[in-house]
């Protein structure tokens, strides 16, 4: 849930990584804190486990400085996409204005993108929103693997079997190279903002 | 492509999803090439090859297995605990003090249970937020399982009157619905028990015929509605009582005092008949040979048929 201060000109938004467990989430917010440095507007945490499994969630904020007059940061969460933590997802879900949906392009995670797109669609579902209407973004993760030899989906399927209902926009990136992620992250938070404007203008007459 | 490359590709595959963690994905793959080397006799080096995989597989199944163990969630740095109870503030100038009480429920639901009754424990000084605090201190206690000392800080309430008495009705309840859950249901001390209001029954003890079993649908658990059949150990007048074992937690957290069974089918060596059963109390045998079981009393209310 976006806090927009109009006397101060100042928008706090939540964008949340989704995506199923070890699809590059974590890695993601790695990149922006290491090479978004004049964004990064606090110190990364990350509570992992064993195995560098995230636990409950990462964190980063940045700060987009002046956008139409006002003051925008923005709150980069991940959520843990192991299964087993679905309460602490939907703990972490909540609030959140944006959301950027990893999927894992390794043929062998297939199925797993799929459940736990799903996934997110239900913890919406119960939050009373729309997967439809919320600002979200598809990442095609994990492209740097293509030229290896290895089993990787194409584009092509990836959007027949996540992106034909929900028609967002998508992109081929690489969490590791860091191909891709600021374009996700700029567009994604484009989306926020432009959702938030036609909610409550507060871009009106700056 | 012949057999050896294909085995190299394999193992390329194999040893990329182990090194991104995808264990399970990894375990397969290295069982699949186990089983293709087997297969083929003539392939150099085979024995250190399996070997290899072998020692792979078993790395891999250990570190699995230590990733699925239960463990307690583990205390994290103050940073992240901040975060924790920023992350579910809300500012709201109608309700003073909420915005910390959510913050202190996320610590709780993260399992950082000191810093959570921290928090909780401050905010028993507002009124308006002093019931909820108190829930969940109780909760983040039971969770830890220091049950005395749950019930010792409900007696303190209870004996310096810090709530008035709905208040305390409230908490109460709330206590004993997490105590339940928790699985501890022998009777303590200075906490009463709410009193479930048994239903009359329209039949005379001695109308009754042996029972010797009974089946209905569970009403609460993991089993819900789940349809189970009981041998009755006992039986005095319209009063059953069954026994279940220990080891079956869901069948005795799925039934607790005050549950009308509506569905109840009564076995007798002469007739089988349908009626209406309410379940009168639920207890832990402390002695003999079936000690840590449960028994259940059931009362008959009604028979249908």
């Amino acid at each position: 849930m976006a806090v927009i201060n109009l006397k101060n000109r100042q928008i706090e938004c939540k964008l949340v990584y989704y995506g199923p467990g070890r699809s590059g989430k974590t890695a993601n917010l790695e990149y922006i804190n290491k090479n978004f440095s004049k964004q990064v507007a606090g110190k990364m945490i990350s509570i992992d486990t064993e195995g560098d499994r995230t636990l409950f969630f990462d964190f980063l904020p940045i700060g987009l400085g002046k956008i139409r007059g006002c003051d925008v940061r923005v709150q980069l969460y991940t959520v843990p996409g192991q299964v087993k933590y679905r309460a602490t997802r939907e703990l972490v879900l909540r609030g959140a204005d944006g959301i950027i949906f990893v999927a894992d392009s390794l043929a062998v995670r297939r199925e797993k993108n799929m459940m736990s797109l799903k996934d997110l669609h239900e913890n919406l579902k119960k939050m009373g929103l729309d997967i439809r209407r919320i600002p979200l973004s598809l990442q095609y993760n994990k492209r740097d693997l293509e030229n290896t030899g290895l089993p990787i989906m194409s584009i092509e399927k990836m959007e027949k079997e996540l992106n034909r209902q929900l028609k967002v926009q998508s992109f081929p990136t690489s969490a590791l190279t860091g191909e891709g992620v600021g374009k996700t992250l700029t567009h994604t938070i484009k989306l926020i903002l432009a959702h938030l404007q036609k909610e409550f203008k507060w871009a009106d007459g700056s | 492509m012949d057999l050896i490359s294909k085995i190299k590709l394999d193992f390329k595959e194999a040893e990329l999803y182990r090194s991104q963690g995808l264990l399970d994905e990894a375990i397969d793959k290295y069982t699949a090439i186990e089983a293709l080397i087997k297969a083929n006799s003539n392939i150099r080096q085979r024995k250190s090859l399996l070997a290899k995989i072998a020692s792979r597989i078993d790395e891999l199944n250990k570190k699995m297995k230590r990733i699925s163990a239960p463990t307690p969630p583990p205390k994290v740095s103050e940073d992240a605990q901040t975060l924790m109870k920023e992350m579910f503030t809300y500012d709201d100038p109608e309700a003073k003090g909420s915005s910390s009480l959510g913050g202190a429920i996320a610590l709780a639901k993260f399992g950082q249970y000191d810093k959570a009754i921290e928090e909780l424990t401050r905010l028993l000084e507002y009124e308006s937020l002093r019931v909820e605090a108190a829930k969940n201190l109780l909760s983040c206690w039971i969770q830890q399982n220091y049950v005395e000392y749950a019930v010792s800080l409900f007696q303190k309430w209870k004996k310096t009157r810090f709530f008035p008495p709905e208040e305390l009705a409230i908490v109460l309840g709330h206590f004993q619905e997490v105590l339940a859950a928790a699985g501890v249901t022998r009777e303590i001390a200075g906490v009463e028990l709410q009193k479930t209001i048994e239903p009359d029954s329209e039949i005379n003890d001695e109308d009754i015929l042996d029972i010797s079993a009974t089946k209905f649908s569970l009403p609460g658990g993991p089993r819900k509605g789940e349809r189970v059949e009981f041998e009755v150990s006992f039986q005095s007048g319209k009063y059953i009582q069954i026994i279940i074992p220990k080891k079956e937690k869901d069948l005795i957290n799925g039934l607790n005092p005050g549950n009308m069974l509506k569905d109840i089918i009564f076995y007798s060596p002469a007739a089988i008949f349908s009626g209406t059963g309410f379940l009168s109390s639920k207890k832990a045998i402390e002695a003999g040979p079936k000690r840590g079981d449960y028994s259940f009393s059931i009362k008959i209310i009604d028979i249908k048929s």
